[in-house]
């Protein structure tokens, strides 16, 4: 394993974080839903996306320099109706137009259905997908469509949920597992969802880990959350947890093929965190990927 | 059934009513939805869940948001009203638009077709959309079409 990178989820105040702290940041996960307009799908063909030239012209000017990745929020992959290509060729248009994503990242949620969707503000509200044979095999034409249109690596994330779902054929660890053995795709194991998902009665965490292919892991997501009306909500409103680092340190030096360490913010909690505290998360940042390389190292010595 | 389990699933999150319908009687799925008895239960235990009533509750909070940013004074003038109204308007647009300024132009048309508003709601919802149709217009100078 090469050192992880250190980065950021870019959003429109990201720029300030990059003009404090610049030198701490080495790639930026740009979302393509905040980049256009949608204008939904009953908009004229060819008529449906707009893309929001200021933010991507500013965008490509942070992103000069270092890596650049996809993350998506609404593909919403694991729906059971087919692939929605107009979106796809959107993200497609939107990774052009930045120059080729490094990789490209969805959620391992459900958004949408055929008569119906659950609002998606980053991610804020998946819904629980019931892991099993009949998703995987939902999943395997559609990840190869948009890996193939992409043409880079793509990463599945582990989601957040309030209500775990019971009697699942297999729990999620061994989903992604199945996904990464068939080729199919990497995992992008989000640290902080594990704790959401521990604090509403899913599986504990320590368990979760035991259980996931950490071979898998390509990128790893940090973050915060924080208690809303009796539950723990993936908000992004905090910077991450100290269990959550401890997790990291236990089980990121052990991800031989990660490449990425990515903080997630939602910039509304911008001015409430500040910016001198994100920059000293950046830091700490950097020592985990110091200590995932020196590892890695004294695993190759000995 | 993995359509049908999604789409029982998604309609469960989005109204509250549907969740203690269920939970009172587990019948109040058959006719409705095609699903295994392995999912019947699934749905069953997540409306008996706890997390599931503050699922609903983050799904209003998200829908509204656009339209609180920017139809603040209209929902403070609808009152009591508020609940009802925009319960009615999500079971009409179960797709929440993904661009704010549509979602937020959708709801306005709506509200300003529906009968017997206060006249105050009128006056405020008038002055607001306006301000949505400027805000949407000056949002997409600045773009070209791309799918």
């Amino acid at each position: 394993m090469a050192r992880p990178s250190v980065g950021l989820l870019y959003n429109q105040t990201a720029p300030a974080l990059l003009a404090h702290a610049g030198g701490l940041v080495e790639h930026l996960t740009a979302m393509p839903d905040r980049l256009w307009f949608d204008f939904g799908r009953s908009a004229p063909r060819g008529q449906r996306f707009r893309a929001a030239r200021a933010p991507i012209a500013e965008l490509q000017a942070w992103a000069e320099g270092r890596v650049l990745a996809g993350h998506g929020l609404g593909m919403s992959l694991p729906s059971a109706m087919p692939l929605d290509e107009t979106l796809l060729h959107a993200v497609s248009a939107i990774d052009h137009a930045l120059g080729g994503f490094a990789w490209y990242s969805e959620h391992l949620n459900l958004f949408v259905t055929p008569n119906a969707s659950v609002p998606n503000a980053q991610a804020g509200l998946g819904l629980p997908l019931s892991y099993g044979e009949a998703a995987l095999a939902l999943l395997k034409p559609k990840l190869r469509r948009v890996a193939g249109a992409l043409g880079c690596r793509l990463l599945l994330e582990n989601g957040s949920f309030f209500t775990p779902l019971p009697e699942m054929e297999m729990h999620e660890p061994a989903f992604l597992n199945a996904l990464h053995e068939q080729g199919l795709c990497g995992t992008l194991l989000d640290l902080h969802n594990l704790l959401v998902n521990e604090r509403n009665g899913g599986m504990p965490a320590a368990r979760y880990l035991d259980l996931l292919d950490l071979d898998a892991v390509e990128e790893v997501h940090l973050a915060g959350g924080d208690d809303s009306l009796g539950f723990y909500a993936d908000s992004h409103s905090t910077l991450t947890p100290g269990v959550v680092w401890d997790w990291a340190y236990t089980v990121l030096p052990h991800c031989r093929r990660l490449r990425a360490i990515t903080f997630e913010y939602q910039e509304s909690y911008f001015d409430r965190i500040g910016v001198r505290a994100l920059a000293t998360e950046l830091e700490r940042m950097h020592a985990l990927a110091e200590a995932c390389a020196q590892q890695q190292e004294t695993a190759d010595a000995s | 059934m993995q359509a049908d389990f999604q789409q029982a699933l998604a309609e469960l999150t989005a109204c509250p009513e549907h969740c203690r319908a269920l939970r009172a009687d587990a019948a109040w799925l058959s006719g409705r939805y095609t699903l295994s008895p392995r999912e019947t239960r699934q749905l069953l235990a997540l409306v008996r869940h706890d997390g599931m009533a503050h699922a609903c509750t983050l799904y209003r909070m998200n829908r509204l948001a656009p339209l609180a940013i920017n139809f603040e004074a209209t929902l403070a003038a609808l009152g009591g009203e508020l609940r009802a109204l925009m319960s009615a308007y999500w079971r009409e647009h179960a797709h929440g638009h993904p661009h704010f300024f549509i979602e937020s132009q959708r709801f306005g048309r709506w509200l300003q077709a529906r009968p017997a508003l206060a006249s105050g709601v009128h006056a405020a919802l008038a002055l607001e959309l306006a301000g949505v149709e400027a805000a949407l217009a000056a949002s997409l100078q600045d773009t070209e079409a791309i799918a």
